[in-house]
């Protein structure tokens, strides 16, 4: 059993990666190594995302997910600022890098149309929920109503984008780097866009008297 | 959309805040956040609107918590070698 991180301290790892030479070198490899170990811990775990993939695709997948992150490392090192160890900064280029490709190979099969509601379904159809079952009429009508709220605020107040990403993200539970890919967005944007919605949605439900307590606890209650 | 579903999607509505901090600003702090963590300090309380975002963004915190793992697994010092991660892929 290795342990991930060799006995570099944060100095000497910049130091190094920054040096030239042998010293420069050996901190790559070093860096490398544990960028690729951080990919393989992952991609271990989420084998499922792969499925189509043979042993050796995976593999290759792991080395160039590793080969950018390191890219990554290098052209971020001023960026480090000592405020954790830093290989748990480094891993940070990696697992990300990872999650990426993990998420894109699985859904690469997926059509646009499964990810997105067509304009021709009406709201009302593909945002349905299920009542919390055995609920006494009165709070089944605030449920109800509750739901009339939400549509109308992502009929009426979000934008055709908004209504777009939300439906997608949080209805069809696609994943934020999918639908960045799909729509050629980047996820800063993406998650401004549910940021706004989310506040449009918080601000009609309380406008119309519901507040936070009483209402999750009014889709709490289980018959 | 289920039920339990539903329900955490209007906690997460219910909790939005005016001001949040953008997924590139979550990256920035989270290897922070997970030192934090793995030294047994709160985090939440130090760094709110990580926590918040990390409430929010499930692309976010799937990936902070891959690096806690990591993390973990360095104070442990039973990381699997390569060859040993490279067997369990199939």
């Amino acid at each position: 059993m290795l342990p991930m991180s060799n006995a570099r301290t944060n100095e000497q790892w910049l130091d190094d990666l920054r040096a030239g030479g042998t010293a420069q070198e050996a901190a790559i490899v070093d860096v490398r190594n544990l960028l690729l170990r951080a990919v393989l811990y992952f991609f271990s775990r989420n084998l499922g995302d792969f499925g189509g993939l043979g042993r050796e695709e995976i593999l290759q997948r792991a080395e160039d997910c590793a080969q950018d992150a390191l890219v990554a490392v290098m052209n971020h090192l001023s960026d480090f600022r000592g405020d954790s160890k830093f290989s748990t900064w480094a891993y940070k280029f990696a697992v990300n890098i990872a999650l990426m490709t993990a998420r894109r190979e699985r859904w690469k099969d997926v059509s646009l149309d499964q990810l997105s509601y067509s304009d021709n379904d009406t709201p009302a159809e593909w945002m349905m929920w299920d009542k919390s079952p055995g609920l006494a009429p009165d709070q089944s009508a605030m449920q109800g109503e509750v739901g009339k709220i939400i549509r109308e605020v992502i009929e009426r107040d979000l934008t055709d984008k908004q209504r777009s990403v939300l439906m997608m993200m949080v209805f069809n539970e696609v994943p934020m780097d999918e639908v960045v890919r799909r729509l050629d967005m980047n996820r800063n944007a993406i998650y401004k866009m549910l940021h706004d919605a989310r506040r449009k949605l918080k601000s009609g439900l309380q406008a119309r008297g519901f507040e936070i307590g009483e209402t999750l606890a009014l889709f709490s209650a289980q018959g | 959309m289920e039920h339990s579903r539903f329900n955490s999607w209007l906690r997460n509505i219910y909790q939005t805040r005016d001001e949040e901090i953008s997924c590139t600003e979550c990256f920035d702090l989270v290897s922070h956040f997970v030192e934090l963590e793995a030294s047994g300090e709160e985090t939440a309380a130090r760094l709110p609107q990580l926590q918040q975002h990390l409430n929010q963004c499930r692309a976010c915190h799937d990936e902070y918590e891959t690096l806690r793992d990591l993390r973990r697994l360095d104070d442990e010092g039973g990381a699997p070698s390569l060859d040993d991660l490279q067997d369990l892929i199939r």
